[in-house]
């Protein structure tokens, strides 16, 4: 096959409407003080939609997409590092946690001025970094309220209602505890919105990365980071939902006019866990060769949330609203809420790799795949938990699996120049040439 | 056609001048710092030993971790690729080629006609290539080549329990002091070696037939540790360093 | 200083051979009894349940013998136990097992689990979703349905019911066995602790692989001689070792061997393993849930509060400890992520810490140079 231009491509429309909130999600969590609101900090896959309940007021940082900002900048981010470690926290730890920490002992926000301190901490927890994550800020910033909600209750395949129950009874008490914390009353109607806003975002996520089944894709990898983690800011807000609808559309006329992410598109593959942040040059490397990154279970299912559709493929998950189910109080609103992240395909990975490496083998299927890369990720325990099993699992479905070690969040364990000869030596395997 | 392979890697520069798979010439120079007028020499060497001028090659190809900096060519192969070649060429039965350089260990698997199925690096552990064996041996103030031959004498196995390059060094010293006969120890760290090895090895799976490359396969207790941690035999051809850049001038010639 | 070292072969030579010879004594214990055998890798694991079932539950640990097994399975990234552990697994030294279960804890451990049930296939294998969330008042009812759904896998594997009587029964005899530990190692608490630290070490991993009832009957035995015991070992300073999952008995005795006893521990093959009882309810497995969520934690589980510091402060205290020796599995996560802390507060109490770093070996010479300037240094304390 040739490595020759064949589809005609464009530049994504969307694509400064992304950076524009991204930008802005940051610039308002720094400013809520000033202007009466409350700031808090979490995780990407916290249940965000209720601190909502507080008020319209009430904005988050949350932590991993933080890290990786950091990351991207190496300069800061090293300095992040080392000064974490300094504080004698080990250099094999979560690698966007260490950047985080360094960022509060640095008091410097990556996006400039002093470290905007969080009022209240509201996380959850699944990798065994999560809650801890938390601890530690506290401990840094001199004491911060922390509630946090355990949803490691086994894989969605087994949900079961008690499974349900203890998350919902944990939120409850969460939003008790909310109010004490910051003194306010709280809204069932904003959590009714916020989640239906959540809901909305993560199934249109999904679709729009279904859309990339398509040959030739619409979307690559490295530009769709840009367009996810507005999922992994502010996957509760109206802000977020609406431009899913605006970029399922645009994408949705990129597949019926054809229009390509690259135009040399011959290689189609997939990764694994968070890429190298100050390395994303190598997506581009690849595109040399006509190969690309469709995306990852990582990329769809970070954020996205899936079901299985009747002709058997994966699709989007239906809403409750779809379903024509009105939300009509808090309880319900959790209830639903709750199932609703049981579902997400990369929590199922926590408890067995084999989970995993099925949902792989059927994006490997379904998106038309040539082969994975797997990021052994040192940076992260949560996402390369059971990734040799994974490996092993692809290979044995006969995909040919290349494998490079590497770090999200701390350069200094990511060789760039090595990697691409990983890479080099992948293509010769798979007979491609510049 | 005359082909040259040009294999630059991490310690030395080794060229193979080949015609119709024979090989004409060969030559290998330190890297040292200034690596394009190490490679002009070490080309020099090998064409002298051919007895030819340069005017005779027909086609360059280079492969080895510093391939991308070669000043005579732009043609490159990778390692792993020309390892499998290389290694398929000299023993046909070849389906297994592990290359343990100075730097890095590599794994590649590969099919009857030397193309790569699978592999695996070795990176991030000093101990699973060659520059361990060598602070090693100064450890215990032998040469690598006297390294090897004590192992072999040796007629026990003690275990060392130090799990990085730089713990191990010392482990030795405190061996020595502990009066540890210089044969166990010097099995020790082959055997130290030879099991990182085998864990890569493990992680892509091996087939038989079995070639050992690369400089470190001029190590016999290494082969003899290799072949116990894999109960398997294995096979290190004649020049094992040099079959990099053979497979280089190979696929030169394609 | 001359004293003795290592074990006194004659009172602890029962707990040591249980240990060492696990799996002869694994499989007499089955040839004898026709019961079943399940390999647990997480003390989390509710043993009680098992026990009820006539299953002999025994904990999977590892060997520290360098391999190269497992580089195929798990990545490097993760601790040097959850691959050795594995490791005996792939290599076929458990190959007594009917069943293998796992309580979850950290990320690395699991993976032991799910990698043996795919390629060491056993009979039965369970993953129990032990929540994480131990503060929570939500947790034990959680884990009793939990509790009540891996009761009825397990009672669907043997084709027969467990009786509430049966779990009771269990219940007594751990508990039972957790009191004789505990009075155990209360005598460590005296100025001239009647047992070394490898001595108590070879109690408590044994006690994780026979049959209670034996274990019971042993530590009887040797309460009684221990009352008699009197050693002309000098204790020297008196230390306590905490952190990661921790068998490596050639190391205590080296430290031991230097002028210092181990009086205490804070490990899950040491005290966290027996420290809390069953308390008396009248529904079996919420008493069983109930120990299991308010045992002393493993850090993967203390937060948000981090209980586990007035824990060791408090251990420190009763057990008059005068230096501890801060240790972890190379890359263990969680108790890296409470280091800094639990070291801090030890230094604020006045106990001096030293860390290191354990893998599948240790560089016994180097630990003990290290050692012996720690020790040295807690020496010179005393004098001023
Ligand atoms: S290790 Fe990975 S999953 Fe765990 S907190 Fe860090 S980024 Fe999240």
């Amino acid at each position: 096959m040739s490595n020759k231009a064949k589809y005609k491509t464009a530049p994504l429309k969307c694509w400064k409407k992304a950076k524009e909130l991204r930008l802005k999600y940051y610039d308002d969590y720094a400013k809520a003080h000033e202007r009466g609101g409350l700031r808090w900090a979490g995780g990407a896959w916290t249940f965000s939609a209720i601190p909502s309940g507080l008020g319209e007021d009430v904005v988050s940082l949350t932590s991993e997409p933080y890290g990786a900002s950091i990351a991207y900048n190496k300069e800061f981010s090293l300095r992040c590092l080392e000064a974490t470690e300094k504080k004698g926290y080990a250099r094999d730890l979560c690698s966007y946690m260490r950047n985080y920490w360094g960022s509060i002992l640095l008091d410097e926000y990556v996006f400039g001025g002093p470290f905007p301190k969080p009022d209240f901490l509201w996380q959850d927890h699944i990798c065994c970094s999560h809650a801890k994550w938390y601890q530690v800020v506290s401990d840094l910033e001199g004491g911060i309220p922390h509630f946090c909600i355990d949803v490691a209750v086994g894989p969605y395949e087994e949900v079961a209602p008690h499974k349900v129950d203890y998350l919902v009874a944990q939120m409850h008490d969460g939003i008790e505890w909310l109010e004490k914390t910051t003194g306010r009353k709280y809204n069932d109607e904003l959590l009714i919105e916020a989640v239906k806003n959540e809901f909305r975002s993560t199934s249109k996520w999904a679709e729009i990365c279904a859309l990339n089944k398509n040959i030739p894709a619409p979307l690559e990898e490295k530009t769709m980071y840009s367009l996810y983690v507005l999922g992994t800011l502010n996957k509760h807000d109206k802000s977020t939902a609406d431009f899913y609808d605006e970029l399922r559309d645009e994408v949705q006329e990129r597949v019926a006019e054809g229009i390509a992410a690259i135009p040399n598109e011959r290689c189609r593959l997939m990764s694994d866990t968070q890429p190298p942040w100050g390395f994303l040059s190598i997506f581009r490397y690849m595109e040399q060769f006509g190969a690309l990154s469709v995306g990852s279970l990582y990329t769809f299912g970070l954020v996205g949330i899936w079901e299985d559709k009747p002709d058997g493929t994966w699709g989007p998950r239906t809403t409750p609203m779809d379903q024509g189910i009105e939300i009509k109080d808090r309880d319900q609103a959790l209830r639903l809420y709750a199932d609703w992240m049981l579902s997400k395909p990369e929590w199922q990975h926590f408890y067995s790799p084999h989970i995993k490496t099925e949902m792989m083998i059927r994006i490997a299927k379904e998106w038309h795949l040539d082969g994975v890369m797997l990021h052994y990720n040192r940076g992260c325990e949560g996402l390369s938990v059971g990734i040799a099993e994974n490996r092993l699992g692809l290979i044995e479905a006969g995909y040919p699996v290349m494998a490079f070690e590497g770090n999200m969040g701390d350069e200094r364990e990511f060789d760039e120049a090595r990697v691409k000869d990983r890479f080099d030596a992948f293509m010769e395997t798979l007979d491609m040439k510049k | 056609m005359i082909t040259a392979g040009i294999d630059i890697g991490a310690k030395t520069i080794k060229v193979v001048l080949a015609e119709d798979g024979k090989v004409l010439g060969k030559s290998r120079v330190l890297a040292g710092i200034d690596t394009a007028a190490a490679t002009q020499t070490a080309l020099d060497e090998a064409l002298a030993n051919a007895g030819l001028t340069k005017e005779k090659v027909d086609r360059f190809m280079a492969t080895g971790t510093g391939r991308k900096d070669c000043a005579i060519t732009d043609r490159e192969i990778t390692e792993v690729g020309a390892a499998a070649k290389g290694a398929v060429h000299i023993h046909k039965a070849c389906r297994s080629v592990v290359d343990v350089g100075a730097e890095e260990g590599r794994m590649v698997r590969c099919n009857e006609r030397g193309k790569v199925i699978d592999f695996a690096y070795n990176e991030k552990c000093a101990a699973g290539a060659g520059t361990f064996a060598e602070g090693m041996a100064r450890a215990l103030q032998v040469t690598v080549e006297e390294l090897g031959s004590l192992a072999l004498q040796s007629k026990e196995a003690v275990q060392m329990n130090a799990q990085c390059a730089v713990f191990a060094e010392s482990e030795v010293v405190t061996l020595i002091h502990n009066k540890t006969p210089r044969e166990a120890i010097a099995r020790a760290v082959l055997d130290a070696t030879a099991s990182r090895i085998i864990s890569m090895v493990r992680k892509v799976g091996f087939e038989k037939d079995f070639v050992l490359i690369g400089g470190v396969a001029l190590n016999p207790g290494f082969v003899k540790a290799m072949k116990r941690g894999l109960e398997s035999d294995v096979y290190v051809p004649e020049d094992p360093e040099y079959i990099g850049a053979l497979g280089a001038a190979l696929a030169a010639a394609e | 200083m001359a004293s003795q070292v290592g074990l006194d072969q004659e009172t602890f030579e029962t707990f040591r051979n249980w240990r060492i010879k696990r799996a002869e004594y694994a499989k007499q214990w089955k040839e004898r009894t026709g019961g079943k055998i399940i390999g647990y890798f997480c003390t989390y694991v509710p043993e009680e349940l098992l026990y009820a079932a006539g299953i002999l539950p025994v904990r999977i640990l590892g060997s520290h013998e360098v391999q190269d097994v497992t580089e195929p399975h798990i990545f490097a990234m993760f601790c040097p136990f959850c691959r050795d552990c594995l490791a005996q697994g792939l290599k076929g030294r458990f190959d007594y097992l009917d069943g293998i279960t796992i309580a979850q804890s950290c990320l690395h451990i699991r993976q032991s689990y799910t990698s043996w049930e795919k390629h060491v296939p056993v009979d039965f294998s369970y993953y129990l979703p032990m929540p994480h969330h131990v503060q929570s008042k939500h947790a034990v009812p959680f884990l009793i349905k939990e509790l009540e759904l891996f009761k009825a896998k397990l009672e669907q594997w043997l084709g027969r019911k467990i009786e509430d009587k049966a779990i009771e029964e269990a219940v007594e005899i751990y508990n039972r066995n957790r009191q004789l530990m505990w009075r155990v190692f209360e005598l460590r608490q005296g100025e001239s602790p009647p047992l070394t630290g490898e001595e108590a070490m070879e109690v408590v991993l044994s006690s994780q692989m026979v049959d209670k009832r034996e274990h019971n009957a042993a530590l009887e035995k040797l309460l009684g001689r221990l009352a008699e015991r009197t050693t002309d070992r000098p204790t020297g300073t008196r230390l306590m070792i905490l952190g990661s999952e921790d068998d490596d008995i050639e190391f205590i005795r080296m430290v031991e061997s230097c002028g210092a006893t181990f009086v205490i521990d804070d490990h899950c093959t040491g005290t966290r393993y027996f420290w809390n009882n069953v308390e008396p309810n009248s529904n079996q497995l919420a008493g069983i849930a109930e120990r299991y969520v308010k045992r002393v934690p493993c850090p993967s589980k203390d937060w948000p509060e981090r209980t586990r510091v007035p824990h060791v402060l408090e251990l420190a205290r009763k057990y008059d400890v005068q230096g501890a020796i801060v240790m972890q599995q190379k890359f263990c996560d969680p108790h890296e992520i409470d280091t800094p802390a639990l070291t801090k507060a030890l230094n604020d109490a006045g106990i001096k810490t030293l860390f290191l770093e354990f893998d599948v070996t240790v560089p016994i010479g180097q630990f003990k140079v290290r050692v012996e300037a720690f020790l040295e240094m807690l020496q010179e304390d005393d004098l001023f």
